[in-house]
C-alpha cells in the first residue's frame, strides 16, 4: 500500500473537506476496488463512532426492486391520449423504476445510488438486496449527488497516464485478453474543458501521492485560471512601450481616416504616464482585444478593476469614441444644442487629430476633462443643476440586432445634500458591456487586420 | 425484505482477502457491411429515388406472390375463382383477382416534396410530426397499391385493421368496384425471410461459454454534469467494480459475462448542437467578427469529449459497437455512416486499422463505429438493429387509438413491438425510407430489404423497454396463416421455424436501463441504474 489509507482519508475528507469515491481511493492507494469500499466503510464507521455525523457517505444498493405501483392519476391522464409518447409523463422522469406491469417476466435488477440519510427508505423499495457498498465519503451530506460525477471525471483525468490495460487488474477491472489497441502514442489526456463547467472544489492535486505524476491536467487547469493576472504581472515593463508603439503607429497612418484608431493611439500616449505594470496590463489587454474582441473581454475586467487611474483613461477614451461616433452618424442629440460650450472642445479635438496625427510627445488631454460633468447652482439652500450621467440606451443597429450602449446625457437634479461625487468605478465596470455595442459598425476591420 | 447476511460483504473492515481477477469471455463478432456507402467521390446524389421502389418490389414481389399463391390458389367466392394478375393496371372491374405491389399511403399531414416545391416553400427539414394521420378527417387517408405500371386505390374495412405503411410490399385479394377502387378481401405479406443458422458465418468456438450481449441507447450526454451519474454507475458495472461475487436472487448478472456492448444511437443529447448554435452564433455576430473555420466559441466540445472518455474508460475491458443516431455527429439520412474516429481522440486507439485504398474491408476494430441501421453477427447470432428512426416513422402512419387496447399506457410500447414485427414480416427494415425518412438514393440494390431474418432485431431510443419473441410460420405447411409452430429444438431440422428476439431498447438518459440478452437462450433482462431521490421528493 503506497499511502496510508487512514491518513489519506483523514487529510482529504476531514481536513480538505473533499469527496472521495471508492474508485478514487482504489487508484490512489493502488488497491482492488472491493478493498477500497471496505476501507471507506471502516473509516466511516470509526470516525462516526468517535464523533457522530463527522463523515457522510453515499451507498450503492444492488438488487431487485419491487415493481412500483402504477400511480392511478397518471394512468388516467394517459387514457385521454393513449398514443402519447411516454417521455412527457412524470412517471418516467421521477427516475423511479418503471417496469411494465406485464414485464415482470423480464428480470430486472437495479443498481441504485443512495444518500446515507435515505438508506433505510431505499432498502424498503428492494425486494431483495444482493449487496450494499459505500460509494463515496464526504464531510457533509451532498445536496447534489452530481458532484460525484465531477469527482470521477477528475479521477479519470488525473490518472490518465496510468494505462488501464496495465493497471486495470490491480483495481479489479474485468480483464479482457482480446483487447486490440493500435500501437502508437498514448491518447492525450482528456482536455481540460471536460471539467471546466464545474466550479466545485474537488481534489485537484494530491500532495500525499508518492510517485510524482507527470504534468497533471488538473494542475494545468488551475494554472490556466490564474493565468491572466500572472501574465500581466510577469510582463517586463519595457515591453508595452517598445513593442506596440511602432506597430500601432503604422496602423495609425494606414487608418488615420478611421475614427476608431484614434483611441488606440491615445492609449500609447497614456502608457508612459501610468505606472509601468499598470500600462503593461492595460495594453496587454488591448493587444488581446485586437486579436479577438469577443473572447478576451471578461479578462479585461481583471486588471482594470484594481486600477482606477488607467481605468479613467480608458473610460474617457470610450466616451470620446462614443461621442465621435454619434457625431458621424448624425444622430441628433439635444445635449449638443443645450451645452454647446461643453461639447465643443470634444468635437474639435478629434477633428484636429484627423487632419494631422498627434505627435507622440504631445501631452495627453487631462482625464478630468472627460469626467462626468456637473453644473450646479445653489438656490435657497437647495442645489439645483444638471449633471451628465451615463444612460443605457438600447437601439436597433443596422443589422437588426438590439444593441445596448451607454451614452452620456444630461439630467437635471435638485437636492439639499451636497452632491455625491459621480461614481467613477461604475462606468469602468461597464466597459466590456459597451464594447460589443460599439464594435459592429467600424471595429470589425481593425480586428481583422490586427489578427496576426 | 433484505436479509442482513449476504449483503454486507463490503460493509466490514478490510481484510487480507485476495480477489482473483475476473476475465471476460471473448466476443465473436462479424459485422456485415450492408449499409456502408461508397466513400468520397463515388457517392452520388443525382439518382432518382424511384429506383429504390423498383428494386424493392423486384426483390419482394416473388416472396409475396409465393405466400399469396399458396393461400389463394383455388380460392373462390360464389363460384368465381381468384385469378392472379401480373400488374395492377391489368385488374378488370368486377373480377375476383389478386395482385402484388408496393403500398403507398397518401395522408394529409404527411410531408410532401411536390407540395413544398409548388409552394416554393424551401424549408430545411419539416418539423417532425407525431403522426401523419389527420384525426379530424381519418377518411382523407388513402391507400394505394403501386407497381411499375400504375396505381390502384384500395378500399375496404380490412385496411383499417391492418398495419400498413408506405413502402411495404404486399399482395391483395379482391375486386375492383364501380368507383374504380379495389375492394380488399385479404392481404398477404412476404413474411419472415429465411433465418440463418447460428454460426452460419464462421466457426463456432469449441468451448461454448455462456455470455450476454448488452444493448444501450440514448445515452444523451449533454456535457453538463447533471446527466452522467447513471452513466458512471453503468461504467462501474461494466468494468466489474460494482461486482457482486455472490449469486443472490435479484443480483444483476455478472458483468464479466457481457461480451459486447452495442450502443444504439443518440449518444449525445438532442439539444446540444442546436442550443450552442442559437446562443453562441448570435453573440458572435454581435461582436462583429467574422470567423472562418473552427470557431471555439460556437462549438461546445464537452459532450463529445465526455462520450470519448466514457468509451475510452470501458474499452480496455469490453468491445463496443457504436451506432450513430438522430442526434449524433453523423450524416442525417439513412443509412447513417459511422461516427468518425477523429471525434474520439482517446477511444480511437481501439478503432480498427484505417480503411485501405484497395477497397478491402478491414478487420473490425475493438471499438467498431458502424452504420445505422446495422447488421452483423454477434456470438453467432444475426443481429439487425437501428437507432429507432424507422420505428418512430412507421408509427406515424398507424392509428393505434381505436384498436381497443384498454391499457393505453402500454399501448405505445406495445405498438412499437408490433411495428417491428410488421417490418420483419414485410421483410423491410426501413419501409418508409425514401418517402418520409431521408435516405441515400440507392440505385443498384435496396439494403433495407431483409434478405435474411435476424435472430435479434432491435430498435434504439424507444420510450420504454419491451421485448417479444416473434415466431415465423413454416410456409410449406401453413395453409391458413397460423400453421404449425414447431419448437426450434434441433437446429438440424429441415426448415426450422424462425424465432426472432425483438427488443425495444429504451433511452438510457431517461430510464437508466441497460438491456442484456443471453447468448444461449436469447432471453432479455434489464439492469437499471439510478439515484434514489428520497430527500428531494420530500422537499
Amino acid at each position: 500500500m503506497a499511502v496510508d489509507s487512514k491518513k489519506y482519508l483523514a487529510e482529504n475528507v476531514l481536513n480538505e473537506r473533499r469527496t472521495v469515491t471508492y474508485r478514487l481511493l482504489s487508484r490512489v492507494l493502488k488497491v482492488h476496488s472491493h478493498v477500497a469500499k471496505r476501507i471507506l466503510y471502516d473509516f466511516h464507521h470509526n470516525e462516526n463512532s468517535k464523533k457522530t455525523n463527522s463523515v457522510n457517505a453515499t451507498y450503492v444498493i444492488t438488487g431487485a426492486q419491487h415493481p412500483p405501483e402504477p400511480p392511478a392519476t397518471n394512468g388516467n391522464s394517459h387514457e385521454s391520449d393513449g398514443d402519447d409518447i411516454m417521455q412527457s409523463s412524470p412517471y418516467i422522469s421521477s427516475s423511479m423504476p418503471n417496469q411494465d406491469a406485464d414485464a415482470d417476466t423480464v428480470t430486472t435488477s437495479s443498481i441504485i445510488l443512495v444518500r446515507e440519510e435515505d438508506l433505510e427508505d431505499a432498502k424498503l423499495t428492494f425486494r431483495s438486496i444482493s449487496s450494499i457498498h459505500v460509494y463515496s465519503l464526504q464531510p457533509a451530506a451532498l445536496q447534489d449527488l452530481n458532484i460525484l460525477t465531477d469527482v470521477s471525471r477528475e479521477t479519470l483525468a488525473t490518472y490518465a497516464h496510468e494505462d488501464p490495460l496495465e493497471y486495470g487488474k490491480q483495481w479489479g477491472m474485468i480483464q479482457n485478453q482480446n483487447v486490440k489497441r493500435r500501437t502508437g502514442a498514448r491518447p492525450p489526456p482528456p482536455a481540460a474543458s471536460t471539467k471546466a463547467p464545474s466550479n466545485i472544489t474537488v481534489p485537484a492535486k494530491r500532495p500525499l501521492q508518492n510517485d510524482p505524476p507527470k504534468p497533471e491536467p488538473s494542475k494545468n487547469e488551475t494554472v490556466e485560471q490564474k493565468q491572466p493576472p500572472q501574465k500581466e504581472i510577469s510582463q517586463p515593463p519595457s515591453k508595452p512601450t517598445a513593442q506596440p508603439a511602432p506597430l500601432k503607429k503604422e496602423k495609425g497612418n494606414l487608418f488615420s481616416s478611421f475614427a476608431k484608431t484614434k483611441p488606440k493611439q491615445k492609449k500609447e500616449e497614456a502608457a508612459p504616464a501610468a505606472s509601468g505594470a499598470e500600462s503593461a496590463a492595460a495594453s496587454g489587454a488591448e493587444d488581446l482585444n485586437l486579436g479577438d474582441a469577443s473572447e478576451e473581454e471578461p479578462e479585461e475586467l481583471f486588471p482594470d478593476s484594481g486600477k482606477p487611474a488607467s481605468t479613467s483613461n480608458r473610460e474617457s477614451r470610450k466616451e470620446r469614441e462614443e461621442r465621435l461616433k454619434k457625431m458621424m452618424e448624425d444622430d441628433d442629440d439635444e445635449e449638443q444644442g443645450n451645452d454647446a460650450d461643453e461639447e465643443m472642445p470634444d468635437i474639435a479635438e478629434p477633428e484636429e487629430e484627423l487632419e494631422e496625427p498627434a505627435p507622440l510627445d504631445e501631452p495627453l488631454p487631462l482625464p478630468e476633462k472627460q469626467e462626468l460633468k456637473e453644473e450646479v447652482t445653489v438656490q435657497g439652500g437647495r442645489r439645483r443643476g444638471k449633471r451628465q450621467v451615463m444612460k443605457k440606451k438600447t437601439v436597433k443597429d443596422e443589422e437588426g440586432y438590439l444593441v445596448t450602449r451607454e451614452e452620456p446625457s444630461w439630467e437635471s437634479f435638485s437636492e439639499d445634500e451636497p452632491a455625491a461625487p459621480p461614481p467613477k468605478k461604475k462606468p469602468a465596470m461597464n466597459v466590456p458591456k459597451v464594447k460589443p455595442g460599439t464594435k459592429p459598425g467600424q471595429g470589425s476591420i481593425m480586428s481583422f487586420f490586427g489578427k496576426k | 425484505m433484505a436479509n442482513g447476511d449476504a449483503n454486507n460483504d463490503f460493509l466490514c473492515p478490510p481484510n487480507d482477502e485476495e480477489y482473483a481477477p475476473a476475465y471476460r469471455n471473448p466476443s465473436h463478432y462479424k459485422p456485415l457491411h450492408t449499409f456502408k456507402l461508397p466513400s468520397g467521390q463515388e457517392k452520388h446524389y443525382k439518382q432518382q429515388y424511384g429506383d429504390m421502389y423498383f428494386l424493392r418490389l423486384a426483390r419482394l414481389k416473388p416472396a409475396a406472390e409465393q405466400v399469396a399463391a399458396e393461400t389463394w390458389d383455388g380460392f373462390s367466392i360464389a363460384g368465381e375463382r381468384a385469378r392472379r394478375v401480373e400488374r395492377v393496371l391489368d385488374v378488370r372491374q368486377g373480377e375476383l383477382c389478386w395482385v402484388a405491389g408496393t403500398i403507398y399511403m397518401d395522408m394529409p399531414l404527411k410531408p410532401n416534396i411536390l407540395e413544398d416545391l409548388t409552394k416554393e416553400n424551401f424549408t430545411l427539414a419539416p418539423a417532425p410530426r407525431r403522426t401523419y394521420i389527420d384525426s379530424s378527417n381519418p377518411e382523407a387517408t388513402q391507400y394505394m397499391l403501386e407497381d411499375e405500371s400504375g396505381r390502384l386505390r384500395l378500399t375496404g374495412s380490412l385496411l383499417r385493421s391492418t398495419q400498413l405503411a408506405t413502402g411495404a410490399v404486399i399482395a391483395v385479394l379482391g375486386t375492383e368496384n364501380s368507383n374504380g377502387d379495389f375492394e380488399v378481401v385479404d392481404i398477404k405479406v412476404p413474411d419472415l425471410a429465411r433465418q440463418p443458422h447460428r454460426w452460419e458465418r464462421g466457426q463456432a468456438p469449441e468451448t461454448e461459454k455462456k455470455g450476454k450481449i448488452a444493448f444501450v441507447s440514448g445515452l444523451g450526454i449533454t456535457g453538463s454534469s447533471s446527466d452522467t451519474l447513471a452513466l458512471d454507475l453503468l461504467t462501474d458495472y461494466l468494468l466489474g467494480y460494482t461486482g457482486t461475487p455472490n449469486e443472490n436472487e435479484g443480483a444483476p448478472p455478472d458483468a464479466s459475462a457481457i461480451t459486447r456492448l452495442v450502443i444504439a444511437g443518440n449518444s449525445l443529447g438532442a439539444n446540444v448542437t442546436a442550443a450552442a448554435a442559437s446562443t453562441e452564433n448570435v453573440a458572435a455576430k454581435k461582436a462583429g467578427t467574422k470567423k472562418y473555420g473552427y470557431d471555439a466559441s460556437a462549438y461546445n466540445a464537452s459532450p463529445i469529449n465526455q462520450l470519448d472518455s466514457f468509451l475510452a474508460e470501458i474499452l480496455p475491458s469490453i468491445p463496443i459497437t457504436l451506432m450513430p443516431g438522430e442526434t449524433d455527429p453523423a450524416n442525417f439520412s439513412l443509412p447513417q455512416q459511422g461516427i468518425h474516429r477523429a471525434m474520439f481522440p482517446q477511444a480511437r486507439a481501439y478503432c480498427g486499422p484505417p480503411p485501405s485504398a484497395d477497397n478491402q474491408t478491414p478487420e473490425a476494430g475493438w471499438l467498431d463505429s458502424v452504420t445505422n441501421p446495422w447488421e452483423g453477427d454477434v456470438e453467432g447470432w444475426r443481429v439487425w438493429g437501428s437507432s429507432g428512426q424507422n420505428v418512430d416513422d412507421v408509427l406515424r402512419y398507424l392509428d393505434f387509438l381505436d384498436d381497443g387496447n384498454e391499457d393505453a399506457k402500454n399501448g405505445d410500447v406495445e405498438s412499437r413491438i408490433r411495428v417491428m414485427e410488421s417490418m420483419l414480416r414485410w421483410r423491410c427494415g426501413v419501409p418508409t425510407a425514401p418517402d418520409t425518412i431521408w435516405s441515400y438514393p440507392f440505385q443498384t440494390h435496396d439494403p433495407f430489404v431483409l434478405h435474411s431474418c435476424p435472430h435479434i432485431f432491435f430498435a434504439g431510443n424507444q420510450p420504454r423497454f419491451k421485448t417479444a419473441l416473434i415466431e415465423g410460420e413454416e410456409p410449406p405447411l401453413a395453409l391458413n396463416g397460423n400453421g404449425t409452430d414447431t419448437e426450434m429444438a434441433d437446429a438440424d431440422h429441415e426448415a426450422p421455424t424462425q424465432r426472432v428476439r425483438v427488443l425495444c431498447v429504451p433511452r438510457f438518459q431517461e430510464t437508466g436501463e441497460l438491456v442484456l440478452v443471453d447468448t444461449e437462450s436469447l432471453e432479455a433482462e434489464v439492469v437499471k441504474f439510478g439515484i434514489f431521490r428520497g430527500q428531494e421528493e420530500k422537499e
